[in-house]
């Protein structure tokens, strides 16, 4: 015979002002299984708890009723204090009083009180049929995969290798590096991008705990927290980087030229090239969309170069797998396109041009060797105006959010052409200034004396030609008039967004996303790198716009989160989880193919006893199984129950009003 | 339609050329002008086979059958069959191997009245859409017309849903709970129906409207998606339920809400509900 306890809770005011509590522990006396019933006000405090585990043991009970907030606040206290009693924990049933009935019943106390007792019974029914249940512990596989070489990737990497954790660093690109690799001086120290980057990179590719794959992509990832199985596609290079020794023959010779993204197309590179000199690995890839000998079957100038013979134009693709525990995604991000930005004329005026791009010509090793040039006639510009929040901030042409970096680093830019350009000035179209973060305001407020650029508070509403020089008109609010400024070239701080790939990637992990394409945490204040899935985490713009100490911050979270996941050797897990009665099953595998975590597989039993006929029927993974339910729903012959939900208390719950 | 000399060819030559252990196809009654399914084994038995739109069982049925599981069978089917015939290959209960299919062109059966069957005339899938061989030597047929709404769904559609409910309870009122619709479908394959299994209360107790409409709804959910409205529940009913209005109601909706899906109609596919897709667009759920 069941012996029930029941312990309604008060929450303070929560419930009680909006359900008669003690009515509710007079409804439960009366079931007939219930043989102890009482209020607390606060019942998950350390009192409210003590009065649970005496009751246990003075009342003899065998289920435990708890009518409280919801299960996703305080199951897992309450399921502590039965265990502490000696009870097993999963005998525990939540009657979620708080949000299912005084939070949104507020009007009627009457009826919140009815419903909060139907609540009540309903547990009570369930807790009957309660099972003991005990958690399972599945192996851990250390080694973590880190999606992504930019700065929050190569940081991520190093963090966790450091920890004696052998990690997967997978980079879509030829070279890791990302867009830090692109820039030119960092604010607000000024201090040199590649001369702080690029010891990080040469330590990822010697780090005896990282597998570094550049030119490659995650094409799957199955499994679960500490036991995914990820499939890379290492892309065809061409070049067998095991005896290239980075000579750099190949591609000079190489007769191809086409657009250099590194330089965001400035100049030209090679159709087999690396992407910058201190590429890490600094081994060439062929470009085969553009490599005539893979087009159209003629040249093979490389091979003839190449003194080690490493050219192979019949390389594949290759998949390959590896084992991951744990999961960092550094996607990084792209720049918006300006284009939607007619009246300024993108597009056609050839001296209007993104902000990375001027980041590329005033660096050393760009295009232009640090000097700033106009695209249309190579002169030197020596009146550039900056227009700031360009596609952030705009709900009708762009996006609504802040790009947060945009307004630091065209503060750095008005430097670099300071230092670059002598007898130079800039002018900057601004909305805010913002400059929250360590030593940002003060760069600012120096730039602005040092430089003397012209601040002007307000939208460009057009650019037209006029002569050689680009005429801005926009509107200055701080003395409420038009204006217009004579310019050589014209700068947008173009928006952060995230990398296009993004969703079809968070797709592939079972991650949430934004509207944007941001992957989504978990939490946006208590767990901010972590996401909903167990095991996966996300460093850097990949998760909203940051700058470079934020991102490096986030990273080395991500990677204190997966030590912490690979501290033991096996990890516990919810027992909640799918069987199979193999007797009912008729084998049609519609579970397998429902199952959003790939945990069903099938096998062979025999037909009947001792027979040697074989069928097949599913099985669960039970490492793999969330307990998600989605097979129990589709079982038609009702051979899979999930432990905690079976249908004995299921139909108890719906019987039991 | 009358291919029996053409079947009994087949089912000679699939005998003599030792590929089948059993052919399933129709025979006479033996005592009126309608039509039974026959097992024939004995190459000698292949005069008793015929086929004319008299022919309205579904074969597929027998695949589940023990006296046809593990050997290798020659069947007749008609579009609407080889469709169930898809749906079990994919839900891996029969062997495309031990199969050899002969296709029907189908131009619709007959009732007892000599009447086209209403299924038969909406049919869009006059032509089996797989087969080994076809009984005539021709793959295609005369192009199907488009898919629409059945009349009998149309006018439920109409009614109030106090004034269906009750519609509904008077017409299955006459429900023996004979489970025949289930033994007759082809789709209904479990080692142990839900409706008998001991946990599932719910569908016990006396033969009450209420319990015999609730089996009623709960078999037609799990044939959603998979019904490939071929009839065979109604013929084998012998209380005379329009069985199909349950089917129909449920293929219409799944029809216009999972990218006109119609069950069987590609191998592989699993219907609706039985597939987990990121892209699964989800419009219509809250």
């Amino acid at each position: 015979m069941a012996r029930v306890g029941v312990f309604v809770c008060f929450c303070g005011a929560n419930i009680a002002d909006f359900v008669d509590v003690p009515a509710v522990v007079e409804e439960a006396k009366r079931i007939r299984e219930v043989k102890f019933a009482i209020d607390y006000k606060y019942m998950c405090s350390d009192p409210g708890q003590q009065q649970i585990r005496d009751a246990i043991v003075q009342h003899r009970l065998t289920s435990i009723v708890v009518a409280a907030c919801s299960p996703r606040m305080h199951e897992k206290t309450f399921r502590k204090a039965l265990s502490d009693a000696g009870m097993n924990p999963y005998l525990l049933e939540v009657a979620n009083i708080r949000e299912h009935s005084s939070w949104v019943h507020q009007k009627d106390k009457k009826a919140a009180t009815a419903k909060a007792a139907d609540l009540v019974r309903m547990a009570v029914a369930k807790s009957i049929a309660n099972e003991q249940l005990h958690e399972i512990s599945v192996p851990v596989t250390k080694r973590a995969l880190v999606i992504g070489g930019g700065i929050a990737g190569i940081q991520a990497a190093l963090d966790i290798a450091d920890a004696r954790i052998p990690v997967v660093l997978v980079e879509k690109s030829p070279s890791i590096g990302g867009k830090m690799a692109q820039l030119d001086e960092t604010f607000p120290t000024l201090d040199c991008s590649q001369c702080i980057l690029t010891p990080k990179m040469v330590d990822v590719a010697s780090h005896p705990y990282i597998e570094l794959i550049p030119y490659a992509e995650v094409l799957e990832l199955d499994g679960f927290v500490g036991n995914y199985k990820a499939k890379i596609k290492k892309k065809a290079s061409y070049v067998n980087f095991k005896t290239c020794t980075g000579c750099g023959a190949c591609w000079q010779k190489c007769p191809v030229k086409v657009p250099n993204e590194y330089n965001m197309g400035i100049d030209k590179r090679k159709a087999i090239y690396t992407p910058f000199p201190q590429a890490v690995p600094n081994k060439p890839v062929i470009d085969a969309r553009y490599c005539t000998m893979l087009t159209k079957g003629k040249c093979g100038i490389c091979s003839k170069v190449c003194e080690k013979g490493s050219i192979d134009y019949k390389m594949q693709d290759e998949i390959i797998e590896r084992e991951i525990g744990a999961v960092v995604v550094a996607t990084g991000y792209d720049l918006w396109d300006p284009k939607p930005y007619e009246e300024y004329g993108v597009g056609r005026f050839k001296d209007i041009i993104t902000s990375l791009e001027f980041e590329r010509m005033v660096s050393a090793n760009g295009p232009t060797n640090g000097v700033p040039v106009r695209p249309s006639d190579g002169k030197v510009p020596k009146n550039v105006v900056f227009i700031k929040c360009i596609g952030s901030r705009d709900e009708a042409k762009g996006i609504e959010y802040c790009s947060k970096i945009c307004c630091m680093y065209t503060t750095k830019h008005t430097i670099l052409l300071h230092h670059k350009v002598h007898g130079s000035h800039s002018y900057v179209f601004y909305m805010d200034i913002r400059a929250a973060g360590k030593g940002y305001e003060e760069f600012v407020k120096k730039a602005q004396v040092d430089t003397g650029a012209t601040y002007l508070r307000g939208r460009v509403s057009k650019i037209y030609k006029k002569g050689d020089k680009l005429m801005v008109r926009g509107e200055d609010a701080q003395i409420g008039q038009v204006v217009e400024v004579e310019a050589d070239l014209v700068v947008l701080a173009t928006a952060v967004v995230p990398n296009k790939d993004n969703p079809d990637l968070a797709r592939l992990l079972g991650v949430s996303y934004d509207k944007y394409g941001y992957m989504s945490e978990a939490h946006p204040k208590l767990r901010p790198v972590e996401t909903a899935k167990a095991g996966i985490f996300l460093a850097g713009c990949t998760q909203a716009p940051k700058d470079i100490p934020d991102t490096v911050a986030q990273a080395s979270a991500c990677a204190a989160k997966v030590c912490g996941i690979f501290a033991g050797d096996t990890m516990k897990k919810d027992p909640m989880i799918s069987t199979v009665n193999k007797e009912f099953c008729s084998g049609c595998q519609n579970c397998v193919t429902v199952c959003p975590y790939g945990a069903i597989v099938t096998e062979e039993v025999p037909m009947g006893h001792g027979s040697k006929e074989m069928r097949t029927v599913a099985k669960i993974n039970e490492g793999v199984c969330q307990g998600c339910g989605s097979c129990v729903a589709v079982c038609r012959s009702m051979a899979i129950s999930l432990a905690g939900f079976t249908d004995p208390q299921i139909i108890n719950e719906i019987v039991s009003i | 339609m009358d291919y029996t000399n053409q079947i009994r060819e087949i089912a000679s030559k699939l005998f003599a050329e030792g590929k089948i252990d059993v052919f399933v196809g129709y025979r006479m009654t033996g005592f009126d002008e309608n039509q039974v399914p026959a097992l024939i084994r004995d190459p000698n038995e292949v005069s008793k086979l015929v086929f004319t739109d008299k022919s309205v069982f579904n074969l597929t049925n027998y695949l589940k059958q023990d006296h046809t599981r593990n050997k290798r069978i020659g069947m007749v089917v008609k579009g609407c069959d080889s469709r169930a015939l898809n749906l079990l290959l994919t839900e891996s209960q029969v062997k495309r191997e031990n199969l050899h299919i002969v296709g029907i062109p189908c131009k619709g059966v007959v009732d007892e009245n000599g009447n086209k069957m209403q299924n038969c005339i909406e049919c869009i899938f006059p032509n089996p859409v797989v087969f080994d061989e076809m009984v005539d030597g021709t793959p295609t047929g005369s192009e199907a017309p488009p898919y629409q709404v059945n009349t009998d769904i149309q006018n439920i559609a109409a009614m109030d849903l106090v004034e269906r409910r009750a519609y509904f309870e008077e017409v299955f009122e006459s429900c023996i709970r004979c489970n025949a619709c289930r033994h007759s479908c082809p789709m209904c394959y479990c080692a142990k129906c839900c409706i008998d299994q001991e946990t599932s209360t719910l569908y016990h107790g006396a033969n009450t409207t209420s319990s015999a409409f609730h089996a009623l709804m709960t078999w037609s959910l799990h044939l959603a998606g998979r019904c490939v409205d071929c009839r065979n529940c109604e013929k084998a009913c012998p209380s005379h339920l329009p069985l199909h209005l349950l089917h129909k109601w449920n293929e219409q909706v799944i029809y216009e809400n999972f990218q006109e899906h119609l069950a069987g109609v590609h191998e592989g596919d699993r219907g609706a509900f039985y597939k987990y897709s990121m892209k699964d667009p989800d419009d219509f759920i809250m």
